[in-house]
């Protein structure tokens, strides 16, 4: 039972990191060719490299602070509530997608939107930094990547250590960046919905079981309880997804 | 500040208000009941069910309102 539970953990940590930080990355990459293929490439690695620098930092400077001054249990029902508030949000905004709700999310859509806003400010002059484009790129990359490192943090507070989210993410920035140089743009026939419906399955899962965690609860099963609250998260969305797409099916047409 | 306080509540104020709720009453009910087995035994799945109650409160919006064509 213990090794079932630790496998669980393992790979529904490591697919809970790939995903989420491979969707967050798309997302700031959009951000990023966007504003590099409007305004000069350089400004906008410059913007983003500047956001990598202020994350790692954080990273390294508040890190060990958290770790070393709190102790496991409050430890564990903070990051359990910051996984519940970034997982819900995740499926609310999934549930609503697939059913039809809102438009399905789309890094290709986000990187036309921006360009089209580049490309109505004025042109950068030569030989000046192009602030514009460094701050754009910049922002997109510190907020995404804020994102990225919360979720990673927290997922690597679970039961199977640091390992398989930083495995996880690891794969993602790989698969991210070469998609960028390769392709120059974001993939229009990802399945960016349902991924990120899926995330926010993961992200909740873990919110509840570290949460109940944290506040001494036992979990029938230890580690495969995951599986069970997973299984609970996707039946009740499931039905959400149900009736509110059957609500906009009634709608006149 | 907006795009960071998006990023930490989201869209919505119901599914933050939800599990801060959902929280506290863990936290009122391990202070009362902590040493209890039932509290042990039942309390993931009682976390669980509010969680859930929260989600779909936030869902509610959307099966009231059919969107106009």
């Amino acid at each position: 039972m213990a090794t079932i539970g630790g496998v669980t953990a393992f790979l529904l940590t490591l697919a809970g990191a790939a995903l989420a930080v491979g969707l967050e990355l798309l997302e700031a990459m959009a951000i990023v060719l966007a504003v590099g293929s409007t305004r000069r490439p350089r400004d906008a690695v410059i913007g983003a490299a500047g956001a990598v620098a202020l994350l790692a930092l954080a990273v390294v400077v508040v890190g060990p602070l958290v770790l070393a001054r709190l102790p496991l249990e409050p430890l564990q029902v903070v990051i359990g509530t910051a996984l519940l508030l970034f997982g819900l949000e995740w499926l609310r905004k999934g549930v609503l997608r697939l059913a039809g709700a809102r438009a399905p999310s789309s890094s290709l859509q986000e990187y036309l939107d921006e360009r089209e806003a580049m490309e109505a400010l004025p042109p950068p002059e030569p030989g000046q930094p192009d602030w514009p484009a460094r701050i754009v790129a910049g922002k997109g990359v510190l907020l995404e990547g804020l994102e990225v490192v919360l979720i990673v943090a927290a997922l690597g507070a679970g039961p199977e250590g640091l390992a398989p989210a930083i495995a996880g993410a690891g794969v993602a920035v790989l698969f991210v960046i070469a998609l960028g140089f390769v392709l120059h743009r974001p993939l229009a026939r990802l399945p960016e919905s349902h991924l990120k419906y899926a995330v926010g399955v993961v992200l909740s899962s873990f919110g509840v079981f570290f949460l109940g965690e944290g506040l001494g609860v036992h979990w029938p099963g230890d580690d495969v309880a995951l599986l069970y609250i997973a299984v609970a998260f996707v039946a009740a969305a499931h039905t959400q997804v149900a009736a509110v797409a059957a609500r906009h099916a009634e709608a006149p047409a | 500040m907006r795009a960071l306080r998006k990023l930490v509540l989201g869209e919505t104020w119901t599914l933050p208000l939800g599990v801060f709720l959902t929280l506290a009453l863990a936290l009122v009910l391990d202070a009362v009941a902590g040493s209890t087995s039932l509290w042990r035994h039942a309390g993931g799945f009682l976390l669980l069910a509010c969680v859930l109650v929260a989600l779909a409160v936030s869902l509610a919006p959307a099966w009231r309102r059919a969107p106009r064509r």
